[in-house]
């Protein structure tokens, strides 16, 4: 039933908006408003989950391997509640500053829905359904409004992902070719004694698929141009909502379906996420414009999340679920503070530039502490010293853009409105509270890795 | 029957890729859309059977996999979503900028950024 209710308040809201000009005051709020709802039902449904273990849904009332599951566990209503709390808080930033485009709240609200599907669904064929429906809101948000350049970084966007989206179709295609079932249990247990090389390869386009989506090292190019274009808003749901996506999936598809192949790549995707890291960094120094210097951060995020998941097992797992959570709510803080005024903003994007750096009492320290943990029991010195050295050189940049945007207030032009200060004051409280009280975080990450090992064999 | 639709598919595959290399973005749309046609025909054929559709058949009869068919219809639908969403915003980068070009396009943005930093070296 909440698991019913959690898919559709956003997503009947936003069929009807569509329908209706958004730059309407009305209409943004009621989106807003349709977003909180959705956030509660999940915030409800996360503790069901936490304390009753997985709800599944057949829909339809179909018998159970027949219709389409839905299956809300520890990991998806994780990602699902805080992918929501960032549409929230950029939605309420962006109706209050007033939207300039007619699609703005409708495109949010299916967007929400697309998110949330993913997120909850137990088939492989209607997460790929569910992942169209939130990129193309995507395509669409990033597209229209308007600024300069801002049509070519949308295409770029959507023509860089889309032909990622295909890539996953074809792998779904494969998966379907060899174990001739679409869920993901019975994907898992079959895929088990399915021949090595086929398996590898799947694992191999699944792998390039979501690494384009999170911006990972050599598939980041799409990246800066979009971030750096984008409006503040848009940008915060991009990172703190879509790019959620891809650390799922790679956990979804790495750690629960193809988890030999996964250990059998381990070294590769670590090297790959520490030259992700290190470009990651490397560039951001380089950069004067602050959505520029958080999007090059952006790749060195990426490479924290694939280099926990690829050292692996439980505690790899954990931490990367931990990090990518906690760095979501810190880039949306980040994206929807950077370029304000006043004093509300500039504590707002210092608690944000310290939470990127890893500074302790903030959400971003929990997180870097599961990874570097992690790199203590699995990985080597080697591993440490790259992750150690990537946080210094992020204090670095996050400290060049701070004094960039906040003391010579160079790029603070744009006075923010009431329904903004609160949306980051939000944002800020969420941040902190993680980062003093991070018992209910690393409690979901260890309930939401437990998840993954359950759909094995 | 499975040679020839991997060949069909390699073929309609580089040839999506190799229009999503050129600079006109009206054939980066149709490169997209081969791909995902690429993508559809490997769908199709991930599930190849022989029978009776499922809706004709009596009791005993071999039955054809439907759920490839539905998962393809699926994913045209979406392909289609998808085409209209580009053409529209290739449509509104002609109107923006009179041209369809990619080339075109970052030599505007290069002058238009010269022409900002100029204006600030004024002020």
């Amino acid at each position: 039933m909440i698991v019913t209710l959690s898919l559709a308040l956003a997503w009947v809201p936003g069929v009807a908006l569509a329908a209706i000009d958004g730059r309407r005051r009305a209409a943004g709020w009621f989106a807003v408003a349709a977003l909180v709802a959705q956030l509660a039902a999940l915030g409800a449904l996360t503790v069901l989950v936490l304390e009753d273990g997985p709800q599944e849904l057949v829909a339809g009332s179909w018998p159970a391997g027949v219709g389409i599951r839905l299956r809300a566990d520890a990991l998806g209503t994780a990602f699902a509640a805080v992918s929501v709390a960032v549409l929230v808080a950029a939605v309420a930033a962006e109706v209050s500053d007033g939207v300039q485009t007619r699609a703005f709240p409708a495109l949010a609200l299916l967007l929400a829905t697309g998110l949330t599907g993913l997120f909850l669904t137990a088939d492989v064929f209607s997460f790929y359904v569910f992942f169209e429906l939130s990129m193309i809101c995507a395509y669409g948000l990033t597209s229209i409004g308007g600024r300069r350049g801002q049509e070519g970084a949308g295409l770029i966007l959507a023509v860089v992902n889309l032909f990622g989206s295909f890539l996953f179709l074809l792998g779904i295609a494969a998966l379907y070719h060899l174990t001739g079932t679409l869920e993901f249990d019975a994907v898992a247990e079959r895929l088990a004694e399915v021949e090595p090389t086929s398996a590898a390869l799947i694992a191999v386009v699944f792998l390039v698929a979501f690494a384009v989506k999170l911006g990972l090292f050599p598939f980041h190019f799409w990246l800066p141009a979009v971030y750096a274009t984008s409006r503040p808003a848009v940008a915060a749901i991009l990172s703190g909502a879509l790019a959620n996506i891809a650390a799922y999936g790679l956990l979804r598809f790495g750690g629960g379906l193809l988890p030999a192949e996964l250990e059998l790549a381990s070294t590769a995707l670590a090297g790959l996420g520490g030259v992700s890291i290190g470009y990651g960094a490397l560039q951001a120094i380089g950069r004067r414009d602050t959505a520029e210097v958080l999007a090059y951060s952006a790749v060195g995020q990426a490479g924290y999340v694939v280099l926990a998941i690829a050292l692996g097992g439980a505690v790899g797992f954990a931490a990367a679920a931990t990090f990518a959570v906690a760095n979501a709510l810190t880039k949306a803080l980040l994206f929807l503070s950077a370029g304000q005024r006043g004093a509300v903003m500039a504590l707002g994007f210092a608690a944000g530039a310290l939470s990127v750096a890893g500074v302790p009492a903030t959400a971003g320290f929990v997180g870097k502490l599961a990874v570097i943990r992690t790199a203590v029991e699995d990985g080597g010195p080697v591993v440490v010293g790259l992750l150690v050295l990537g946080s210094a050189l992020s204090f670095l940049y996050m400290f060049q853009a701070y004094q960039h945007a906040v003391w010579r207030g160079e790029d603070a032009d744009a006075v923010p409105s009431r329904g903004h200060v609160v949306a980051v004051c939000g944002l800020l409280a969420a941040t902190l509270v993680l980062g003093l009280w991070p018992e209910p975080l690393l409690a979901a990450g260890d309930q939401a890795a437990a998840a993954i090992g359950g759909t094995r064999p | 029957m499975t040679l020839l639709l991997a060949l069909t598919v390699a073929v309609v595959f580089a040839a999506g890729t190799y229009l999503l290399l050129k600079a006109d973005l009206v054939r980066v749309v149709a490169g997209v859309l081969l791909i995902s046609h690429a993508a559809n025909l490997t769908l199709m054929s991930s599930g190849l059977s022989r029978g009776r559709p499922p809706v004709a058949a009596e009791r005993g009869d071999r039955v054809a996999d439907p759920l490839v068919q539905a998962m393809t219809l699926t994913a045209i639908v979406i392909g289609f979503a998808v085409a209209a969403l580009l053409l529209a915003i290739v449509y509104r980068v002609y109107v923006t900028h009179e041209t369809v070009d990619l080339e075109d396009l970052s030599r505007h943005d290069a002058r238009a950024a010269e022409e900002r930093r100029a204006e600030e070296v004024e002020t």
